[in-house]
C-alpha cells in the first residue's frame, strides 16, 4: 500500500462517526487536563485505559492519542494566563507567555501557541508517516539479540535523561523489570513471586499499577500544596498574531518542529526536554536575547511547537518497532496489547486501519484543537476557577471505577491503592516513577529476547556483539554508562579531596 | 541526599537479597538454557550492587550533610498534610474492602462524603448534594458504557 492510499484509508477510518467522536473526546479531555494543573496526560491515559476496553482498538488509540497531544495544547493556556504550567511540557512557556499576558498581549501569545502547535503537530505527523516505513522495514530483520540490545540502550538513555539521580533512575528501571517477572513464566509455565495469591498468577495488572503510581500518587502530591491561582482577568483580544509577530515566530516554529520531532523519537520525556532545548536554541540565536523572559514571542512559539512535534516523534519507535520510549507511549502499547494488537514492524501490514486511522486522526485532532483552543478560550479560563477540592474526589472516583472495571475485582482497587502509596513515597524521595512503568511494560519482551538470544547462541554472550545493530545499540548503552560512572567518580573524588 | 534515603538503600538491599533468594528457588538454568529464575536473579544482583554502592557513598557523606538534611526534613514535614493524605488513603482502602459487600451506590456515596468533607467543602448540604449527584451521574454514565457495578446489600432492589 502506498502512502497516499494509506492516508486515504486513514481518513476514511478517522471520519467514521464513532472514531470522529472519540477523536473529539480525546482532544477535549487532553485540553481539559492540560488546562487544569494537577494531573498530566500519563495519569489521565492510565485512568481512562479501562474505559477503552469496550471499544474498538482503532477508536481506543485515536482517543488516547488525542489526550496525549491535546494536553500539549491545553498546557499553554495556564502557563500564559496563570503562570502555572498545566503540565510539565509547558513550564518553559510560563517564562515569556505570562510576561506577554501581563503586557496585555495574552491574545497573540495564546494564538501563536495554538498555531505553532498546529504546525508542529502536523509536521511531526507527516514526518512520522515517512520515517516509520524505512524503520519498520529495517526492524523486520531484527531478531532477539537486536531487540534486547535496543531495549537496553533505550533504558540507559532513559536513565541518562531523567531528572535527578542516575542511580535512583536505574533502581526504578530494575524495579519495573522485576515487577514484570511476577506471574506465570511464559517459556516454562512456572509461577514466579506469586506466593500462592491467585490475583498474581497473570502478573501485576498494568492498569492498576500505572493508575496507582501515576494517578493516585499525583493526587496525593497535589494534596500537599494549595495552588494559588491569579488568573489574567482582562478580556483576551487579538488572538490572531500580527504580521510582525508572525515574522518573528516563523523561524522558531520550524526549528521547534524539527527539534521536537527528533527529541520525541529519543527515550524519555521528549515533549518536556524538547521545550527546554527549543527555548535555549532560540535564545542563543536571537538578535535580542535580552528580551527573553520579558515577553519575547519566540519564547512561546518555539517551545509550544516543539512539545507538539515531540508527540509525533514518540510514535516512530512505537509504531515501527513496538518499543515505546516514554511512559505515555508505553501505556499506548499496553492499550494496543489489551486489544490483541502487537505493535511492531508488522503493524502497518497487519493492522493498516489502526496505523493510518491514528495518523489521519492526528491531522483532524490538531485542527479540532485549534478550534477548541482559540474561539473557546473563555470556557477554558472559566474552568481554571473550579477549585481542586471539587476536582480531586471526582478524579479519585474515576480511578476507583477504572481499576474495578478491568476484571471486576476489588483486588485491583487494592493493588492500585498500594501502588499509589508506593508512588507517593518514591516521589517524595526523588525517585521518578515513569521509568518504572516503561520498564515494566518492556520487561517481558526484554526477558524473552534475552533468553531466546542465549538459546540461539548456545549460551554465548558474544551473540550480542556479533550482530552489527545489536553491537551498536549495546555500545551506545555502555558508553553512556561509562560516561555517567566517570562523572560520578570525578565528583566523589573531588568531594573526598575537599 | 535526604536522611531517609539511607532507609531506602537498606530496603533495596534487603529486597535484592529477597529477589535473588527466590529466583534461585525458581531454577536459574544455564546460559545454554536459561531458567525462569535467571532474569530476576540478574535484576536482583544489579539492584544489590547499585544500592550497596549508594549506601556506602551515603556513609561517607553522612557527617557533612547531617545539619542540612535535618533542616530539609523539618521543613518538609511541616508542609505535608498528613491528615488529608491519610483520609484519602483510608477512603480508598475502605472502597476496595466494602465495594462488593455494600454495593456501588452505598460505598461510593460514603466515600464521596468523606472525600468532599476531607478536602475542604464546609457546608453539609453542599457535601451531600455533590456526593449524591456524583454517585448518580457516574452510576448511569458507567452503566451506559457497559460497566457492571456490584449491587451489594441493595441486591433485593434489583440494582447493580
Amino acid at each position: 500500500m502506498d502512502i497516499f492510499a494509506g492516508v486515504a484509508q486513514g481518513f476514511q477510518t478517522a471520519f467514521q462517526p464513532l472514531n470522529f467522536l472519540y477523536c473529539f473526546v480525546g482532544v477535549f479531555i487532553g485540553t481539559l487536563i492540560g488546562v487544569l494543573p494537577g494531573i498530566g496526560p500519563v495519569g489521565t491515559i492510565a485512568i481512562l485505559l479501562p474505559v477503552t476496553f469496550g471499544i474498538s482498538p482503532v477508536s481506543a488509540i485515536i482517543m488516547l492519542s488525542g489526550i496525549f497531544y491535546g494536553a500539549q495544547y491545553g498546557g499553554a493556556t495556564t502557563s500564559i494566563l496563570v503562570n502555572i504550567p498545566g503540565e510539565a511540557a509547558s513550564v518553559v512557556t510560563c517564562l515569556d507567555g505570562y510576561q506577554m499576558a501581563r503586557q496585555g498581549r495574552a491574545g497573540p501569545a495564546l494564538g501563536i501557541a495554538a498555531f505553532g502547535s498546529l504546525i508542529g503537530g502536523t509536521f511531526s505527523t507527516i514526518a512520522l508517516m515517512f520515517l516509520v516505513f524505512p524503520l519498520a522495514k529495517a526492524a523486520l530483520k531484527f531478531s532477539s539479540p537486536e531487540y534486547f540490545s535496543i531495549i537496553c540502550m533505550s533504558m540507559t538513555i532513559l536513565i541518562y535523561l531523567v531528572k535527578g539521580s542516575f542511580a535512583k533512575a536505574a533502581i526504578m528501571i530494575l524495579m519495573g523489570l522485576f515487577l514484570s517477572t511476577v506471574g506465570v513464566d511464559l517459556l516454562s509455565s512456572k509461577q514466579r513471586f506469586t506466593f500462592g495469591f491467585p490475583f498474581l498468577f497473570d502478573g501485576i495488572g498494568m492498569v492498576p499499577m500505572a493508575m496507582g503510581l501515576l494517578g493516585i500518587s499525583e493526587i496525593l502530591m497535589n494534596l500537599e500544596e494549595s495552588i494559588d491561582r491569579v488568573i489574567y482577568k482582562a478580556k483576551i483580544k487579538n488572538l490572531l498574531p500580527s504580521l510582525q509577530e508572525w515574522k518573528r515566530s516563523i523561524g522558531p516554529i520550524w526549528r521547534g518542529s524539527l527539534i521536537g520531532f527528533f527529541i520525541g523519537i529519543m527515550p524519555g520525556p521528549g515533549a518536556v526536554v524538547s521545550t527546554f532545548v527549543s527555548y535555549s536554541v532560540e535564545k542563543k540565536i536571537s538578535k535580542h536575547p535580552e528580551e527573553f523572559g520579558k515577553g519575547a514571542i519566540e519564547g512561546v512559539a518555539g517551545p509550544e511547537t516543539a512539545n507538539n512535534a515531540a508527540v509525533g516523534g514518540a510514535y516512530v519507535p512505537l509504531m515501527a518497532m513496538g518499543i515505546p520510549q516514554s511512559a505515555v507511549t508505553g501505556l499506548l502499547l499496553g492499550a494496543l496489547m489489551i486489544h490483541g494488537v502487537t505493535p511492531g514492524p508488522l503493524l502497518i501490514s497487519q493492522h493498516p486501519q489502526i496505523f493510518w486511522g491514528v495518523i489521519a486522526s492526528m491531522y483532524i485532532g490538531n485542527v479540532m484543537l485549534l478550534l477548541l483552543n482559540l474561539p473557546l478560550i473563555g470556557i477554558w479560563v472559566k474552568l481554571l476557577e473550579v477549585p481542586y477540592r471539587i476536582l480531586m474526589p471526582l478524579i479519585l472516583l474515576c480511578c476507583l471505577i477504572g481499576a474495578y472495571s478491568i476484571n471486576y475485582s476489588v483486588a485491583d482497587v487494592i493493588i492500585m491503592t498500594i501502588f499509589g502509596i508506593t508512588g507517593y513515597i518514591l516521589r517524595k524521595f526523588d525517585y521518578e516513577v515513569a521509568p518504572m512503568i516503561l520498564a515494566y511494560i518492556l520487561g517481558p519482551l526484554m526477558e524473552r529476547s534475552f533468553r531466546q538470544s542465549l538459546m540461539m547462541s548456545d549460551g554465548k554472550f558474544s551473540i550480542f556483539i556479533e550482530r552489527p545493530i545489536s553491537a551498536v545499540a549495546l555500545g551506545i548503552a555502555v558508553l553512556l554508562l561509562l560516561s555517567s560512572g566517570f562523572s560520578f567518580y570525578r565528583k566523589a573524588k573531588t568531594k573526598l579531596l575537599q | 541526599m535526604k536522611k531517609n534515603d539511607n532507609i531506602f538503600f537498606v530496603f533495596w538491599i534487603v529486597l535484592s537479597l529477597f529477589i535473588m533468594f527466590f529466583s534461585n528457588e525458581y531454577s536459574l538454568g544455564s546460559f545454554h538454557n536459561p531458567g525462569p529464575g535467571l532474569m530476576p536473579f540478574l535484576l536482583g544482583l544489579f539492584l544489590f550492587i547499585i544500592s550497596f554502592c549508594l549506601s556506602l557513598r551515603s556513609l561517607f557523606k553522612k557527617g557533612r550533610d547531617d545539619k542540612k538534611v535535618a533542616e530539609i526534613t523539618k521543613e518538609e514535614r511541616s508542609r505535608i498534610n498528613i491528615s488529608k493524605i491519610s483520609l484519602v488513603l483510608a477512603s480508598l482502602f475502605f472502597y476496595g474492602l466494602f465495594l462488593e459487600r455494600l454495593g456501588y451506590l452505598i460505598v461510593t456515596l460514603l466515600t464521596m462524603i468523606i472525600l468532599f468533607w476531607g478536602v475542604g467543602l464546609k457546608r453539609w448540604s453542599s457535601i451531600l448534594v455533590a456526593s449524591c449527584l456524583t454517585v448518580l451521574i457516574t452510576y448511569f454514565l458507567f452503566t451506559y458504557l457497559g460497566v457492571r457495578f456490584p449491587p451489594g446489600i441493595l441486591r433485593f432492589l434489583g440494582i447493580g
